[in-house]
């Protein structure tokens, strides 16, 4: 057993560091997520590439499909200096959903024709898994694809399509056998998003950013362009998103605002006490504290588990739950340690820490994506505990 | 970066388990509960046959050299099984002390042979903790110290044959020092308490020599508190193990119970409890393990020791207070297992230090940080 890094893999994320301390503007808010400034768009669009340039999009994958063979450990690494700048690398649904699923199933033909474009940022992938009826219950997904000569068509509705409107193609989960179980007749297609009867209408979210609704009107897709085998879809997810939770470094975003709200602590008098010496912002700062360790362990855990060949523990699930339920209450508590300024938003030169604030807040609420909290509970309950469904 | 345990842990953890679930189930946890030595001395001389008493102590102090994370695989089975022992202080704060002292050497030997008790006697009548806390005065006499005043919460005070008492010999910072003190110069009175522990009132009014300061004179903190910090993290182990057996029950009996025609452990209210215990426990282990693995390796550990004992002593009234809900009736009487660990476990929240007081060092961390 051993919580630390290695030489080499400390200066790894030496050369990270100094990547991003070249790459990024010190005074510049990203915030890809929840924000349509074309600037900064075209920022995380440029960024994006560069990080591709240097073959750390890929970074795990085999050499031979354009990627580095480098370890999980340094991927974790390169995702919690990522975070932690929050840097605004783009594409996550690409370089996590589509090639997770491609290394897990794709014919090797396939893997040499998407990884190496999704390492290099070609093209921009939209998600394409929920539905209208479809969201904690997926697997009852009713957009359909039916087989015409080498095409599919595909028809139904897609929605919460996050960066819908800036990519080029959706990783799609449709249903292609609907005889079969229902677990077992979903497929994934690469759907061209410019493709004649893909249309889309926005919906504006509390974070301040857009995803849509997508609705698809006898949609061709060419055969060649499904990943993995027929019928299979749901194991990908499935896979794909574990995968993905192994690297994951949503500690180092806490820990970006915790930084910053000790920041404002250190220099902040109210009521004629300095922030930092009063007891209860001190309290609750170390309540702070407790969840991003939390969340770190968990995740130097689940890298752990999977370089050592262990299955995951409590379903995979367990991590999961506790960053989803710390995200609203670690903004919540963030707001409290502020105070009454919090609610300004960023704009006014009276907000405190800019009006981040009032955004982590508002943003917090995010945490249903990918499943919610409740239904990775019942996840954990079942297939980790082994409670009766 | 693999911070999965190591097998040996693992087996050393598997043959606590038996040792103690066999040698000491519960029944007897309840009836050592009731008796007046309060643990088990065949036990306790079984465990110095397997050099589990001084299990940490260096090769070259006679110890059999094992690490923290030796201790913690132990404590979470001592805390899965709740055997009630004198461990903690003597085997533990006591030899980790007298082995850094350099002195004493055929102390620390006895307490490793299971023949002398050596209990710390920390805590002040106000509950205060910490190394500006001890006020109780050991004023200088001609030819040593007179020690006057009361410790509380002293664990297994009527047997023991020494007790290693902080006192205070010079104003803040330092001026604490650490004295041995032979148990013909204390009165101790018995505690009635929520844990069932023999927990103890020590009361001394003693003029000693100079041969019983442990190390420097006004440096006893510096000398104690890696002692503390080890069996803080004990604590934390003994909750993890303590949390695994109260999911295992709350599981179990979630299966069984029917309740509107089905096992209750299909409700997701009934569900939502269950993960909580997980997530608490699991949490706790990783806590544990962390510090651990620092203190093992001689590196800085204040921020993850009081990591450690803060999140354990929240998780194990978290652990406690779910298992109630799923047990509901069942774990109000007292026939119920459920309870006895509701009882201990209020004894490891509060003991060596509380979440309070580990959060103002986490606090105080978090302040100096950047």
């Amino acid at each position: 057993m051993e919580f630390t890094f290695t030489a080499e893999e400390n200066a790894f994320r030496k050369e990270v560091q100094a990547f991003l301390d070249a790459e990024l503007p010190p005074d510049k808010a990203f915030d890809h997520e929840f924000n349509e400034a074309q600037d900064l768009w075209d920022f995380a669009f440029d960024f994006t590439r560069k990080v591709g340039e240097k073959g750390w999009i890929g970074l795990t994958w085999p050499v031979e499909y354009g990627g580095l063979g480098r370890s999980l450990t340094e991927r974790l690494i390169l995702a919690e200096e990522f975070a932690y700048r929050d840097a605004p690398l783009v594409n996550v649904i690409g370089y996590g959903l589509a090639a997770g699923t491609l290394l897990a199933g794709g014919t090797d033909e396939q893997k040499k024709r998407f990884l190496p474009g999704i390492a290099r940022f070609d093209q921009f992938w939209a998600e394409g898994l929920t539905e209208p009826d479809s969201g904690s219950d997926l697997a009852s997904l009713t957009t359909r694809a039916e087989r015409d000569g080498s095409d599919w068509i595909v028809n139904g509705q897609k929605t919460y399509t996050t960066w819908g409107h800036h990519a080029d193609v959706m990783y799609l989960a449709a249903r292609t056998n609907p005889d079969a179980p229902r677990h077992a007749g979903i497929s994934i297609f690469c759907l061209d998003l410019k493709a004649k009867g893909v249309h889309m209408t926005p919906l504006y979210n509390l974070g301040g950013g857009r995803q849509n609704h997508t609705f698809f009107d006898d949609v061709r897709v060419p055969a060649d362009m499904m990943l993995g085998e027929e019928g299979l879809g749901w194991s990908y997810i499935m896979n794909a998103f574990y995968h993905s939770g192994g690297a994951a470094a949503h500690h180092c975003e806490l820990q970006r605002i915790l930084d910053e709200l000790l920041e404002y602590c250190r220099h902040t008098t109210r009521g004629g006490v300095l922030l930092i010496k009063d007891p209860l912002v001190r309290s609750q700062l170390a309540e702070l504290e407790y969840m991003i360790e939390g969340e770190r362990l968990l995740a130097y855990e689940a890298v752990s588990n999977v370089t050592t060949g262990r299955p995951p523990m409590f379903g995979g699930a367990l991590g999961v739950v506790v960053i989803k339920e710390n995200m609203p209450v670690f903004a919540q508590i963030a707001n409290r340690i502020v105070g009454p300024l919090a609610q300004l938003k960023t704009g006014s030169r009276w907000a405190p820490i800019d009006g981040n604030p009032e955004a982590w807040y508002r943003q917090s609420y995010a945490n249903h994506a990918g499943g919610t909290s409740q239904v990775k509970r019942m996840v954990l309950a079942t297939r980790g505990l082994g409670l009766p469904r | 970066m693999d911070i999965t345990l190591d097998d040996h842990h693992q087996d050393l953890g598997r043959v606590a388990r038996h040792l103690f679930e066999t040698r000491s189930p519960l029944t007897t946890v309840r009836q050592l509960e009731e008796s007046d030595r309060g643990y088990d001395p065949d036990l306790w001389h079984e465990m110095a046959g397997l050099d589990w008493l001084g299990l940490a102590v260096p090769e070259g102090q006679g110890g059999p050299g094992g690490s923290l994370l030796d201790l913690v695989a132990l404590y979470r089975e001592m805390g899965r099984t709740l055997v009630p022992s004198p461990h903690l202080g003597t085997a533990v704060i006591a030899a980790d002390v007298l082995a850094r002292s350099g002195s004493r050497h055929e102390l620390l030997a006895s307490i490793m042979a299971g023949t002398s008790i050596v209990t710390p006697a920390l805590l002040e009548p106000d509950g205060a903790w910490g190394p500006d806390a001890v006020t109780l005065p050991a004023r200088r006499t001609l030819d040593g110290f007179a020690l006057r005043g009361t410790k509380l919460l002293v664990p297994y005070a009527h047997v023991a044959s020494q007790f290693l008492v902080t006192a205070r010999t010079a104003a803040p910072p330092d001026g604490v020092t650490l004295f041995v003190v032979d148990a013909a110069d204390a009165r101790v009175e018995k505690l009635p308490n929520i844990a069932g522990m023999p927990l103890f009132a020590v009361s001394f009014d003693v003029e000693l020599g100079p041969e019983s300061v442990l190390g420097a004179v006004d440096q006893g903190w510096q000398l104690l508190s890696p002692a503390l910090d080890r069996a803080g993290v004990l604590r934390g182990a003994e909750v993890v193990g303590a949390g695994e057996k109260l999911l295992d029950l709350s599981v179990d009996y979630a299966h069984q119970r029917k309740q509107f025609g089905r096992p209750i452990g299909q409700f997701q209210a009934v569900q939502y409890l269950c993960t909580d215990i997980a997530i608490a426990t699991h949490l706790t282990d990783l806590f544990v393990r962390q510090a651990a693995w620092r203190l093992d390796q001689g590196l800085p550990a204040r921020r993850e020791v009081a990591l450690a004992k803060g999140y354990a002593s929240r998780a194990a009234q978290v652990v406690v207070h779910r298992a109630h809900e799923v047990h509901a009736g069942v774990a109000f009487m007292l026939e119920s297992d459920v309870q006895l660990y509701t009882r201990r476990a209020k004894h490891w929240e509060l003991d060596l230090g509380d979440a309070r007081y580990h959060d103002e060092v986490v606090a105080a961390g978090l302040e100096l940080a950047g």
